[in-house]
């Protein structure tokens, strides 16, 4: 224990892992801060460095950015009512509010304090229970990763929001595009329309950086710019937090919970964390009628949700190869890349490994204290930049960064085409995380449903016969009928409210 | 680019049909009842289902309509709206093709200045901004991709000076 410790210790303190986790930090504050640039596209733009950094140091660059862009969203929410990250766009109003009120040091200092109390809480669940899941997870057979991975596509499903039928649809969409190329259980070129490109299958990356940076920048085509952020000086930004944690430590501690388990459900991420945690802190709020007119309760929980859920989403992803959110799901392409495959064995044959990773969410979420005040002193020169400057520079990246991965300009074409799926899917209201999901497990789940079925000899029985499997069962089942059953108690609660009005 | 629920239900159909099709007509594993056929067929059949409810309008009333956070003082002026402008968001993606067309003979440097000037432009920015941009992000990029990240990009016609 204490020799891994120290193994860790080592893996991190290396130039290479403290430069990379420095500068991908204040990559991570920039890309948060800027309207529409979301934490996921942030995340996505940097795979294509980490190719050529070390393992370690690859993990590094992502925990960091993204860790710093969730916080960093919050920046213009509360001084332009913009949200920078979806994840903030929950209590954006409310951070915005207390702007007008003169409290924006407040609102923002609540951001970064909250944000790395949150941070904090998240690893320390990931360091809790990710070692005795896998404990458990070293037993499964295909059966409950068939299982798990269809739970985990349900759960994606179930948060978006937005229809799910529609949702179902994006994720099946994934699906379909990981059925391309020749790595299937016969070996045989599949969808492939004879082209050599698509032999090897459509690599995820791409596709993700299509969908979450090209469709943006299709997006700031037709959206009117963001007004500029008005220059004001600031007075001192962490004053107050400790009262308010004080005064707020249950809030927090909600907020912390919450956000770890919709972190650890796979497919929902900061952004789902941020809505519930305010919804919950006004619901049990013994001052609800001050929601909405600049109240910091429902900030200091949110704030402690979303943060808390970037780092439990990493539990079913090192444990399963199950991304808890989006980010998470680049992660484990990342993952993959570098030879830290996901799975129970993580745990014991690369522990050291594993530590670091944890050592890194602890530093990054300590930095982003001291960081954060920097960046919310400057961040009205960097929302100076126009519109115009920075996406046709995120587009170079989108064109070099997909070369990059596989040298080759297949992954070009692969960016654009995503892009325009996601753009397509997002303006109709199809959840595009749903699909990336679908992309990014679709192999797996092939994998186990194909092999359960070989092994099972066609039969349907064997698939709830071990306790665990048939638990996971009636989850992933109880997911897909979740929906009709709200839309039944829907249908019912009307019909009530009128008999009670008649009578 | 909205489209009403019955265009887009009605493709995921086809879409769900024609997979289930071609995972219909896969040679199979000789000897073996479950080969790279089913997992297709399964997926085409769920999408064209899923396609089919859409098209009903099954799950509809689960959509949130999007929220458009008014700006203060209504100082957001509503957008010029003319039959061309929404086919604006097809830009990038057209841009990135043009990329994989013209990298291997213009070379990185001149078709990554076209690709930002165009983009630049198109989201309204004076000349005074794009010339700029334009002459030198290419460089900066190739600076951090090519030079220090040693990915192979085209020299093409003007090759950098490093």
């Amino acid at each position: 224990m204490l020799k891994t410790l120290l193994d860790a210790f080592a893996l991190i303190s290396t130039w290479e892992v403290i430069i990379a986790m420095f500068a991908a930090s204040v990559y991570g504050l920039v890309i948060g801060s800027l309207p529409g640039l979301s934490a996921t596209m942030a995340t996505a733009l940097l795979v294509p460095v980490t190719f050529y950094l070390s393992p370690i140091a690859a993990v590094a660059t992502i925990v960091a950015a993204s860790s710093m862009a969730i916080f960093s969203g919050d920046i213009p929410g509360a001084l332009l009512r913009i949200p920078g990250t979806p994840a903030s766009a929950a209590y954006a109003d409310e951070a915005y509010a207390m702007t007008r009120k003169g409290q924006a040091e407040l609102a923002l200092g609540a951001g970064v304090w909250f944000s790395a109390v949150g941070g904090i809480a998240g690893v320390l669940s990931l360091m809790i229970l990710a070692p005795p899941l896998a404990e458990i997870a070293l037993s499964f057979s295909t059966f409950e990763y068939f299982w798990l991975a269809l739970l985990g596509l349900m759960c994606a499903t179930l948060v978006a929001r937005s229809s799910p039928v529609k949702a179902i649809a994006g994720m099946f969409i994934g699906l379909l595009v990981s059925c391309v190329g020749i790595e299937n259980p016969g070996g045989v070129p599949r969808f492939t329309f004879g082209l050599t490109d698509l032999f090897g299958g459509i690599e995820p990356i791409p596709a993700l950086v299509g969908v979450f940076a090209v469709a943006q920048v299709m997006r700031a085509m037709l959206t009117p710019e963001p007004p500029p952020l008005p220059r004001r000086k600031f007075g001192s930004i962490m004053a107050g937090q400790w009262r308010l944690t004080k005064l707020y430590h249950w809030q927090m501690t909600r907020g912390n919970i919450v956000g770890i388990i919709i972190g650890v459900l796979p497919g929902a991420g900061a952004d789902m964390a941020a809505w519930v945690s305010y919804a919950m802190s006004k619901r049990f709020s013994k001052e609800p009628e001050k929601f909405g007119t600049g109240h910091v309760e429902g900030l200091v929980e949110a704030g402690a949700s979303n943060n808390a859920s970037i780092a439990s989403g990493w539990v079913p992803s090192l444990l399963f190869g199950i991304p808890g959110d989006t980010i998470a799901a680049i992660a484990i392409g990342v993952l993959y890349m570098k030879g830290l495959n996901p799975g129970p064995t993580l745990f014991t044959e690369k522990a050291s490994s594993m530590y670091a990773i944890y050592l890194m969410f602890i530093i990054a979420n300590i930095m982003m204290i001291p960081l954060g005040i920097a960046m919310i002193r400057v961040a009205a020169y960097i929302l100076l930049a126009p519109r115009s400057a920075i996406m046709p520079i995120i587009m170079l990246c989108c064109a070099v960064g997909s070369f990059a991965i596989g040298n080759n300009m297949f992954g070009v074409v692969t960016v654009a085409a995503f892009g325009m799926v996601g753009y397509v899917m997002e303006a109709n209201g199809y959840p595009v995380a749903a699909m990336v999901l679908g992309i990014v497990m679709g192999t797996m789940v092939e994998q186990a449903f194909v092999t359960s079925l070989i092994k099972s000899d066609g039969s349907i029985l064997p698939f709830f016969e071990r306790p665990v499997a048939a638990i996971l069962a009636a989850m992933a089942i109880g997911a897909l009928l979740w929906p009709v059953m709200v839309w039944v108690w829907r249908k019912m609660k009307p019909a009530q409210t009128a008999a009670a009005a008649s009578r | 680019m909205r489209l009403p629920d019955s265009v887009t239900g009605l493709f995921l159909v086809v879409l769900g049909a024609a997979a289930a099709y071609g995972g219909w007509i896969l040679p199979p594993v000789p000897g073996q009842p479950v080969g790279p056929n089913v997992f297709p067929l399964v997926i085409g059949t769920g999408l064209a289902l899923c396609g089919l409810a859409i098209v009903f309008g099954i799950g509809h009333s689960f959509e949130e309509e999007e929220e458009l956070i008014p700006f203060e003082d209504g100082q957001a002026a509503p957008p010029p709206q003319s039959k061309l402008y929404g086919l604006r968001a097809l830009l990038p993606p057209a841009l990135l093709l043009f990329y994989v067309f013209a990298a291997d003979r213009l070379g990185f440097i001149i078709t990554a200045a076209i690709m930002v000037y165009v983009t630049s432009t198109a989201l309204g920015a004076k000349w005074k901004l794009t010339l700029p941009l334009a002459a030198l992000s290419p460089f900066a990029i190739h600076l951090i991709f090519g030079k220090l990240l040693r990915v192979p990009l085209p020299a093409g016609l003007l090759p950098t000076p490093w």
